[in-house]
């Protein structure tokens, strides 16, 4: 593959140390003028890494092999959150039921992943390459979706709270990564605004070297728009009650992000120990704790974000799902088919999609799980196509056919 | 200073007169003399020393090249030396398992099917692990019963004796951290097992640096191990790595040896590959890194590291006398339509239910023919087909190669034309023969070379001619090198300077410059993992790109200048750099100008761009002191400014 890394910004902005007047939109961070809403959709993709236990998260209750085939995990009778009389939510997910009801959140049943594989190492590389069965493909489908975006590139249009670049953003097209906007934004001496960062910005923003010259101008210009963002002082809307815990802080640096309108379009976040092989409980225990803390960070962050939500889809995936019997320790094993949430104000929430293909034991996967009627790909195609108007959905996902009269109608055409 | 970069823009134009090697005098866009020597140790070594380019001017380019390409004729004890306290370092893999036993083998102790070691302190760590497996198993059990769990300590009641004994316990901690080294460790194995845990899991890295403070490297490890003996194992193999690049005096050895282990990329993260990586690098990788390919090939086939890695330890022929044995057992269970048997229901991961394509695929794709190397998914499976009963022995408990031929699938195979005669273990020996041998081989390693040594594009006509070499000297891994460097191409003017560091290359590039003496790598490993290449992490089998578009980015970069500033501050812990000792023998310079002279000398050998000394060298003139070197700083914080400005420069990101 021949790579050509994109330049961000056109030659006129690379003026050494430039300190030009700003866009409009950033003026409006740097006076915290509340926008009703900013016109920018986005997509944010959250990754559950470890293989989520779809059948114990939502709940098919009205499949009498659910309860046999898990005599002490099963999530009693009448326990569940009831969605559609068939499904219900695990108890411990009911910070998300009340957007269910409101129509905000879809469930997609037994989908993920094509690939047979029960490794999570290839399973999320194909989940992040979006190419399964194919290890050679060199980037990620999120970076890929880059280049059919509309409109201006700028430093923070793609975003990931996370070290580095994941699998799935990594590629041609500019994407930052970092763990926290305080520190990446130039806490330190390294501001791009203060001695030395400023001479370190002079000597790339004069160098010849085209990819690190591009690298820093996309490094410095996102610290000059983070630091715009004020990390310092943040207070969440009213009733976004974000709980402890690496997720929580992700989703809430993520919405203030969006909040001072600084561009994003495609942003990632992942929540991981899903692996639950021994011991995973049942109303309370391991799965119940996680399922809390993905929940009520999802909810708190869909109420952070008050009326840009409107123009918001998030949409979780998870590399595969689990055993549908529980195992000898009272706990799942590597299974197939999982279960993908997709919420935003657009999405025609309050449903639950995908065919579902029963769990009695002939109707298993290679006689141990959850068989897959949906392709990830396909819940992804939608939203990249009906949320962020992308139309060329083979370059995403290539060797992947699909069409809009093939979508689960997640969202408005 | 200005007579610096005087003598930079003169070495452009200087035409070379007697050019190393000959052929080069007919290339008018070749390196001019001078920088030849610098060229070799910046494409050869991870990087320049002070002192390394006098020397190797002294003993000539060619004859230096000729040492490092037969690393067995240089002398590496002082590395030796430095690497003597990672005890894990020189273990076979069942040895670490035994003395670091990871989960897999406090389980089985915990059941009674292995027994307690005899060495005191080895058993001291068992006992810890054993405490600790057991009160999770019970937390786990209580979580989901509903019940409290009670430690021993806690069963005098819910607050009175408890709250007593978390005074008691209170005060001997503090009193631990105040005894002599011999004394501490003698209290902290001392402990019961339940305090020692809630004492070493508790502990800040002031505190763990405190407790370790004195204690002899082998009571260190013991330390470590009491809560998380897979760290000794792992950290060791990383800092040994580091060391290595960082110290050895067979730099060529290092660097191929860091190419192959990209090449041949086992993930660290992939469970028992913990304890199998420190001897695939030592034992398989190393000894053969400028050996015949064909051996290299061999060795990392039949590593237990890699047979885990890529799955082909589980891989089972469909007509193998295992599977039928399994589904006559398994009489009533349902079976695929191809025919293959089902693993246990609900099965662990163990269970392998048929033939894994893992392995093969990325042995051609990756490993040898190429992506575009002519194979089919035919192919894939019938070299999959081979390489069935190739697995391991216990690979949770340190794991050896064997060949099982209940697991091997009986019948001859065809791959890329070729029959393969049904003949067991020899059927794969005859498939690595034959990839290695094949052109598109050839081409696909002489490519990944050249794009190592000499640019991401490198020119056909050198990638053809190294390719020749490999036909022509059966994959002679060292003649193919020698043909790279003793390539126009290779000294060509285009090539100087082309490429841009890897993580790895930045910092352990960056710690050669300034000469610091690392006493723990630890810091440097943090690093490589926030610029997104940790040692040994790669997860996908391809590691990590040769072509810098592929990793170079904004986060990345960012990180580099952290990490220069950091690093010259003296802010890295086990890893604080001295400037005055750098610049020892030399007039201290009194203003900033001499300064910025004097390092770009020691860090750069004087190549540095005129922009970048100009922006600096401007800076320093027009930065009050004061905010150089910060409010109360001296003349040595203003110093260390400098040499991260350098170090972070765009021109110390290219080698």
């Amino acid at each position: 593959m021949h790579m050509t890394r994109r330049v961000f910004l056109k030659s006129g902005a690379l003026a050494v140390a430039s300190t030009a007047a700003l866009p409009a939109f950033l003026k409006r961070a740097a006076l915290g003028i509340e926008a009703g809403g900013s016109g920018t959709r986005r997509l944010i993709v959250i990754f559950q890494r470890g293989a989520a236990d779809g059948l114990n998260i939502v709940i098919p209750h009205g499949e009498p092999s659910y309860y046999t085939m898990r005599p002490t995990i099963r999530v009693p009778r009448g326990s569940e959150l009831d969605l559609d009389g068939f499904f219900g939510l695990h108890p411990a997910m009911s910070a998300l039921e009340p957007l269910f009801r409101q129509r905000h959140l879809a469930v997609v049943h037994a989908a993920g992943s094509p690939d047979k594989t029960r490794s999570h190492f290839d399973a999320q590389d194909y989940m992040e390459s979006g190419t399964p069965g194919v290890k050679s493909t060199g980037d990620g489908w999120l970076n890929r979706s880059l280049q059919g975006l509309a409109g201006q590139t700028v430093a923070l249009r793609a975003v990931a709270l996370r070290p580095t670049l994941p699998r799935i953003l990594s590629g041609e097209e500019p994407a930052v990564a970092f763990n926290d906007i305080q520190s990446f934004a130039g806490g330190g001496r390294n501001s791009p605004a203060g001695w030395p960062g400023n001479v370190f910005q002079q000597m790339y923003a004069d160098s010849g070297d085209r990819l690190l010259h591009a690298s820093a101008q996309e490094a410095f210009e996102a610290a000059r728009m983070l630091k715009l963002v004020n990390p310092h002082d943040y207070t969440p809307a009213p009733g976004a009650d974000y709980p402890r815990g690496r997720f929580a802080n992700d989703l809430r640096q993520l919405a203030q992000l969006i909040k001072s309108q600084v561009g994003v379009e495609i942003a990632f976040a992942e929540i991981g120990g899903w692996d639950h092989h021994v011991n995973e409980g049942s109303t309370e225990g391991q799965l119940a704790n996680l399922s809390q803390e993905f929940s009520q960070s999802l909810a708190a962050f869909w109420t952070d974000l008050g009326d840009l939500g409107e123009e918001t889809v998030i949409v979780t995936m998870s590399e595969f799902g689990r055993t549908a019997r529980e195992n000898g320790n009272r706990g799942t094993d590597h299974g197939h088919a999982n279960v993908m949430f997709v919420l935003g104000g657009r999405v025609r929430g309050g449903k639950v999609y995908g065919r579902w293909p029963g769990l009695a034991p002939e109707q298993l996967n290679e006689g141990r799980d959850l068989v897959l009627t949906t392709d990830f790909r396909q819940v992804l195609a939608e939203a990249l196509h009906r949320q962020l108007g992308i139309g060329d959905l083979a370059s995403v996902f290539p060797g992947f056919h699909t069409a809009s009269s093939q979508f689960l109608g997640l969202l408005p055409g | 200073m200005r007579g610096h970069w005087h003598r930079f823009a003169i070495l452009l134009v200087v035409v070379a007169s007697t050019a190393w090697p000959a052929r080069r005098e007919q290339q008018p866009s070749s390196i001019p003399r001078q920088q030849c020597a610098l060229h070799a140790l910046n494409r050869l070594t991870f990087g320049a020393r002070p002192g390394d380019l006098e020397r190797v001017l002294s003993m000539g380019v060619d004859k230096w090249i000729n040492l490092e390409l037969h690393p067995e004729r240089i002398d590496d004890s002082s590395l030796a030396t430095r690497l003597r306290n990672l005890s894990t370092l020189s273990m076979s893999p069942e040895q670490m398992v035994e003395t670091f036993p990871p989960v897999a083998v406090i389980k089985a102790v915990s059941q009674g099917r292995h027994p307690l070691p005899l060495d005191v302190e080895e058993r001291a760590i068992y006992r810890a692990q054993l405490e600790w497996y057991r009160d999770k198993q019970e937390n786990e059990d209580s979580k989901v019963t509903g019940r409290q769990a009670h430690s021993p300590l806690d069963s005098g009641g819910e607050t009175g004796a408890g709250g007593l004994n978390s005074m008691l316990e209170s005060a001997h901690r503090e009193r631990i951290f105040h005894l002599p080294p011999g004394q501490r460790m003698i209290a902290i194995l001392e402990l019961s097992a339940p305090e020692q845990q809630r004492l070493l899991r508790s502990l800040t890295a002031e505190e763990t640096s405190a407790l370790e403070m004195g204690l002899l490297p082998r009571q260190r490890e013991t330390l470590m191990a009491l809560s998380h003996p897979e760290q000794v194992v792992v950290g060791e193999l990383v800092a040994g790595r580091l060391l290595r690049n960082i110290y050895s005096e067979r730099q060529l050895e290092a660097v191929m040896t860091d190419f192959w282990l990209n090449h041949f990329n086992v993930f660290l993260g992939k469970g028992a590959d913990h304890y199998l990586l420190t001897s695939y690098e030592r034992d398989v990788i190393r000894p053969r890194a400028l050996g015949r390919f064909r051996d290299l090939l061999v060795a990392t086939a039949q590593s237990p590291a890699m047979l885990f890695y890529l799955d082909n330890w589980m891989s089972v022929g469909p007509d193998s006398e295992a599977a039928r044995g399994l589904s006559s057992r398994r009489g009533r269970q349902p079976s695929e339509p191809n025919g293959r048997t089902l693993g246990r229901a609900g099965g662990g991961k163990k269970s392998s239910s048929g033939l894994n394509e893992n392995y093969a695929r990325e042995l051609m794709e990756l490993h040898t023919l190429g992506v575009k190397g002519g194979y089919s998914e035919r192919d894939v499976t019938e070299v999959a087909k081979a390489f069935t009963g190739w697995t391991i022995r216990r690979p949770q408990e340190g794991g050896t190669f064997f060949f099982d031929s209940r697991m091997h699938q009986p019948g001859n195979k065809v791959v890329l034309g070729h029959r393969i005669k049904q003949s067991g273990e020899r059927e794969a020996i005859e498939v690595l023969t034959f990839l290695s041998r094949s052109p598109a081989t050839a081409k696909f390693i002489a490519t990944k070379l050249a794009e190592r040594f000499v640019s991401d594009d490198p020119p056909p006509a050198l990638v053809a001619r190294m390719e020749h070499t490999f036909v022509k000297k059966d994959g002679d891994i060292r003649e193919v090198l020698a043909t790279l460097f003793h390539s126009p191409e290779f000294w060509a003017n285009a090539a100087y300077r082309a490429k841009l560091k890897t993580p790895l290359e930045f910092v352990a590039s960056a710690l050669r410059a300034t000469g610091v003496d690392v006493a723990d790598p630890k810091a440097l490993s943090e690093a490589l993992n926030r610029m997104g290449e940790p040692l040994y992490g790669c997860q996908q089998p391809n590691g990590y790109s040769m072509r810098a578009q592929a990793w170079m980015s904004a986060g990345a970069l960012v990180e580099r200048m952290h990490f220069s500033l950091a690093l010259s501050a003296g802010k890295l812990p086990g890893a604080v750099m001295s400037l005055p000792e750098l610049l020892a023998g030399q007039q201290v310079a009194p203003d900033g100008e001499h300064l910025l002279a004097m390092l770009e000398d020691k860090l750069l050998n004087g190549e540095i761009s005129p922009e970048t000394h100009r922006i600096i060298a401007h800076a320093l003139d027009t930065t009050p002191a004061t905010a150089i070197r910060g409010e109360r700083g001296s003349g040595g914080q203003e110093l260390g400014v400098i040499a991260a400005l350098l170090l972070g420069s765009p021109d110390f990101q290219r080698r």
